[in-house]
């Protein structure tokens, strides 16, 4: 019996249609023909953060160049991002690099679960793909004011931080610009609704993420 | 009737279950911006109004009329009912109010939903009596069709009659727009069969905007001379 077993974030599992409409099956199952058609260099993994991103100007004017693809869906947590990638997200691809970000979504886990399950996504990335690097984006503060998630969301990135220090074929990158005001608000300018990124709020996070990217790509391949 | 029978016309603030208190941290702001602004237009809703301020649409065609955006992701007719009921009607007269909301009402029934959307418009015109009401038709969602699209499609064909009884509203449904003869919705206009992308937006954008100019022209500029 593995550790993974009693990390729920760390146990794939695929979103239910408690809906009715189908529509997170219907995603995955246009990621995984994308990868049928296409060959993305960058592959990006994970939440809403990684799907709204696709749909402003910065992703054709930073991204697109780079041969990207985004496989983000809203409201996913470690848990579905892994069983997405264990169900033919990752098949007939071979980008170099994966941007993961997810993690913000977990409720009712704890810090080190979120990490375990970030830690497992990392591994099924190494399994299927040799030689790309995953590049883990830290978690952004959320909500106006301090709160217990911004707290939560803070002790993931360090643990996770440590967790890949060690390891040659993914690093962690904060790509927060400092959206936390000196009297600990968050702008709606940055987030519309306190967790959701506006499109100067996307410029912020994307110019420097574009740039370690772009060294990332350079790079001959080291594994 | 009363609201009390149909729990889609329960006003309801939403409950703060993931910690970091964003829902109340939005209606706040709203009801904040009713003090310093002066709109001629309110959009209010869920994620569909929310998100429309988001693209260069939203610039393009709608703050030039003066528009306020009270928008949140993921609201119920009872949440959208609780606010304009707390707060984020006061201090304003908008000329128009733009309604868009009831495809997260997952827990109640297409009749049960149109119930809610008409306690929300009932309400706005009782409190705005000079403003005329402008009822945006829920859109299809998923990719192919299921029993949400029926659902949606039933809450709007109810509207549509529910709506003669209050003479300043009127219902715009554009849903046939974004639907191809095979039944599917587009990813080009719909980025996750729910939310509208930028193309996606700029379809509904032209009958919206076009209803709109032509009930500001409409609209006498002497209530201002009017106002204390």
């Amino acid at each position: 019996m593995s550790a993974e077993d009693a990390n729920p974030a760390a146990t794939p599992t695929p979103c239910g249609d408690i809906q009715g409409d189908g529509r997170w099956m219907s995603m995955h199952e246009r990621f995984v023909s994308d990868g049928k058609g296409k060959e993305p260099e960058v592959v990006f993994v994970g939440d809403s953060l990684i799907q709204l991103m696709h749909q402003f100007g910065i992703w054709r004017q930073l991204f697109s160049p780079l041969h990207s693809l985004n496989f983000g869906i809203g409201g996913d947590a470690t848990q579905h991002v892994l069983w997405r990638l264990y169900n033919g997200e990752l098949d007939n691809i071979s980008p170099k690099v994966i941007v993961l970000w997810v993690g913000t979504n977990n409720h009712g886990h704890t810090s080190e679960e979120i990490c375990g399950g970030i830690m497992a996504i990392v591994q099924v990335i190494k399994n299927k793909l040799p030689q790309a690097h995953t590049l883990v984006l830290g978690l952004l503060p959320r909500g106006k004011m301090p709160n217990p998630l911004r707290e939560r969301n803070a002790m993931v990135n360090k643990l996770v931080q440590e967790a890949l220090s060690s390891l040659p074929y993914a690093s962690f990158l904060n790509v927060d610009p400092g959206f936390v005001l000196s009297d600990g608000s968050i702008s709606h300018q940055d987030m519309y609704d306190y967790l959701h990124l506006t499109p100067k709020g996307y410029q912020a996070v994307c110019e420097p993420l574009h740039e370690h990217i772009k060294s990332l790509l350079e790079k001959p391949a080291e594994h | 009737m009363s609201g009390d029978e149909n729990p889609a016309a329960v006003p309801k603030p939403v409950e703060d279950v993931q910690g970091d208190a964003r829902w109340i941290s939005q209606h706040t702001r709203f009801v904040q911006e009713c003090k310093d602004a002066e709109p001629d237009v309110l959009f209010i809703g869920d994620s569909m109004i929310q998100l429309m301020q988001q693209y260069d649409i939203w610039r393009e065609l709608f703050s030039p009329l003066h528009a306020l955006n009270f928008g949140i992701g993921g609201d119920t007719t009872c949440n959208v009912l609780w606010r304009v009921q707390n707060g984020e009607l006061e201090n304003i007269r908008p000329k128009v109010v733009v309604l868009w909301v009831g495809t997260n009402n997952h827990e109640h029934t297409a009749e049960q939903v149109a119930g809610g959307v008409m306690a929300i418009a009932q309400f706005l015109a009782t409190r705005l009596p000079k403003a005329k009401i402008i009822v945006l038709g829920l859109l299809p969602r998923g990719e192919r069709p299921n029993p949400l699209r029926e659902k949606n499609a039933t809450v709007n064909s109810l509207l549509h009659s529910l709506l003669l009884q209050i003479p300043q509203a009127q219902f715009l449904d554009v849903s046939a727009e974004l639907v191809h003869s095979d039944g599917t919705i587009s990813i080009q206009h719909m980025f996750d069969f729910l939310h509208l992308t930028s193309s996606g937006y700029r379809v509904i954008a032209k009958p919206l905007n076009d209803l709109l100019l032509q009930i500001l022209e409409e609209t006498p500029e002497e209530r201002r001379a009017s106002l204390v």
